[in-house]
């Protein structure tokens, strides 16, 4: 036993070794070579300065997607308030939300996918944040309605209680989906067969062939309707597809969100973009 | 006129104490949003993605924003464009655009003009002296390249764990100012002022942007990475402890009493860095008074560079040889020792 817990002591003490050994180096050796490699380079970078300003300008993906994710911690002493950058961006943003792991929409549209209509993307990807794809573009037969609406965790996916009442307004880390009827019980339409067929098919995407790919995306995009809900059938007293007491929205919320102030904004820009935006390939369509 | 009778009166005076004390007691916070601009931009997703593929987000989050020094600025202070709601496409924010703000002291609307003219003198101004578009013009700043919207940072901090708002000063506040409202944030801003209102961590981030970009450093031909090299430094190195008594890039660079936006180049006399005044940097009143003007002689911006610094380049390597090659043989002996004891009998080539 005594031996067992010597070798067990060695072990570690030659683990401990290798590790000092690899720092030491790292920070002597390897400095060295590194500054060989960051002068080599900076030499290059000078030799080159017209080459590089050309290639700076270039729009890469990794310079526009991939180094924009940039974050800031700002110290005001008293708190750290630690948040995205986005560049040229005044206000602060001062909180996070992970990204939406659940909606297989996202993973091709983005999550900012309301692009078409100048006057209204703003709101509907607004919208977007915290109401999933679903609910506003699959409008169910009336066999398969269930008025059921319940939230999401976006980071775990699992249904979770409504964050209306304890948040911010719209500032939660759960998004809505509606519910349908399939053989007599209640299923979310973000089924987890209907996800695993859009998976298969991003993974498969590369080897299909075209018309392979056209039935594949016909079968994905067959429960989305072809118009949407609009911002006025929910926004409304009498009849909102919605059933915000339900859902969580208390009676203040509910009278804020289907106030006149509201409504009459809605109806302002709808009887000015909406019908155009129903109609692809109209004019005011490509604004 | 009727005189009321005397049950009215009362309840005629109850209500208006009920009004004159809502009134009073509950200051709405958030005075600047009179357009209720908030009822859609309160909501962190209203964005889009715009024809450049740069991410647009409208959201303003009322709590951060009720923190910091444009807070009392009305939206369309800055947003002159939008005049109605629902608004078209808002045009890009004119910093020097006069807002709603009086100045005190010229009882003037408010502006950043002077900023525009102290910036276009300065090192950082894209126009050179013949009037002339300067080489690589869109590397140089712009307002927001430097500034996000800046946040209260009250004199002191207790235990950071909130601002340290004097209640004794707020009692002095109140015995000529009546708004609660006006005197925290009056209190926030002026104290803001009375310091740095960033960091020296955060000053240097910013600075890095540019500073630290290595294609901008080749293209302008600048000897150093200033920022890196600055954090190679005690003063660099105190600062990533989030140390606030250290100087940052602005304390060396910006002479005493003059904006930040007054940085000159140091081939200008005026220049805090220029050779005949670099030495009253290290020596001034807050830093190192008794120190000789020669301290600031020292090479701040030097880097681990055979090309920009050789003395220290060889005088680093020299030393990182000795430790690497003392240490490491040491590590390599002891690890061997370890070997031995485990198979102490193990040979390579050896007879048995």
């Amino acid at each position: 036993m005594k031996q067992f817990f010597f070798k067990i002591y060695m072990i570690a003490f030659m683990a401990l070794t290798v590790f000092f050994i690899a720092i030491i180096w790292k920070v002597t050796f390897a400095h060295i070579i590194e500054e060989h490699h960051e002068r080599t380079e900076s030499q290059e970078i000078a030799k080159y300065k017209e080459e590089q300003v050309e290639k700076s300008k270039k729009t890469t993906f990794e310079k526009i997607i991939l180094e924009s994710d940039e974050r800031v911690k700002h110290y005001l002493g008293y708190r750290i308030l630690e948040e995205a950058r986005i560049e040229g961006h005044f206000h602060h943003i001062g909180f996070d939300i992970g990204p939406d792991n659940r909606s297989y929409c996202v993973k091709c549209h983005g999550d900012m996918p309301h692009d078409a209509v100048k006057e209204l993307r703003a709101f509907l990807n607004m919208h977007a944040f915290f109401v999933g794809c679903q609910t506003c573009h699959v409008k169910l037969e009336k066999t398969e309605t269930t008025g059921v609406y319940k939230w999401y965790d976006r980071k775990t996916g699992d249904i979770v209680e409504s964050p209306v009442k304890d948040n911010t307004p719209g500032t939660y880390n759960s998004k809505l989906i509606p519910f349908e009827k399939v053989d007599g019980k209640l299923v979310r339409v973000d089924s987890d067969e209907r996800i695993e067929f859009a998976e298969e098919y991003r993974a498969h995407e590369k080897s299909l062939t075209e018309a392979q790919k056209s039935r594949a995306k016909k079968l994905i995009h067959k429960v989305v309707s072809k118009k949407p809900y609009l911002c006025e059938d929910c926004h409304q007293k009498e009849k909102p597809i919605l059933p915000f007491e339900a859902i969580g929205y208390s009676k203040e919320r509910i009278d804020s969100i289907t106030s006149t102030e509201v409504v009459g904004m809605i109806k302002n820009y709808t009887q000015f973009y909406m019908p155009s935006m129903l109609q692809p390939g109209s004019s005011n369509d490509k604004k | 006129m009727k005189a009321l009778p005397r049950a009215s009166r009362l309840i005629a005076l109850f209500c208006f104490s009920v009004f004159l004390l809502i009134s009073f007691t509950f200051t709405p916070s958030y005075a600047a949003d009179v357009g209720n601009c908030l009822l859609c931009h309160k909501y962190p997703g209203i964005s889009r993605v715009d024809e450049e593929g740069k991410l647009r987000l409208f959201y303003v989050n009322e709590s951060i924003f009720s923190n910091s020094v444009h807070a009392k600025v009305k939206c369309e202070g800055c947003h002159t464009d939008i005049k109605k709601i629902p608004h078209d496409v808002a045009k890009k924010v004119d910093c020097l655009v006069e807002c709603h703000i009086i100045e005190p002291s010229s009882e003037k609307k408010f502006s950043h003009k002077d900023v525009k003219e102290f910036l276009g003198k300065s090192v950082h101004g894209p126009i050179d002296k013949e009037g002339k578009e300067k080489k690589y013009i869109e590397d140089y700043p712009t307002c927001k390249d430097c500034h996000d919207n800046p946040l209260y940072r009250p004199l002191s901090f207790f235990k950071k764990v909130r601002p340290g708002i004097s209640e004794a000063s707020l009692g002095r506040c109140r015995v000529c100012h009546k708004k609660e409202e006006f005197i925290y944030r009056f209190y926030n801003h002026v104290t803001t002022r009375l310091h740095k209102s960033r960091n020296p961590l955060n000053i240097a981030e910013v600075c890095a942007r540019c500073h630290d970009n290595p294609e901008i450093v080749a293209r302008h031909e600048m000897s150093t990475k200033a920022v890196f090299s600055y954090g190679e430094t005690f003063h660099g190195k105190a600062a990533r402890f989030l140390d606030e008594r250290v100087p940052d890039c602005l304390d060396c660079h910006i002479s005493k009493g003059e904006s930040v936006h007054q940085m000159l180049p140091k081939e200008d006399p005026a220049s805090s860095i220029h050779a005949d005044n670099k030495g009253k940097i290290c020596t001034n009143i807050d830093c190192h008074p008794s120190a000789s003007p020669k301290l600031a002689k020292y090479s701040v911006h030097a880097e681990f560079n055979l090309k920009q610094s050789p003395a220290q380049y060889f005088f680093t390597v020299f030393f990182i040889i000795l430790t690497g090659g003392t240490l490491l043989p040491l590590m390599f002996i002891i690890l061997l020792d370890i070997i031995r004891r485990f198979f102490p009998n193990a040979t390579i080539g050896r007879r048995k």
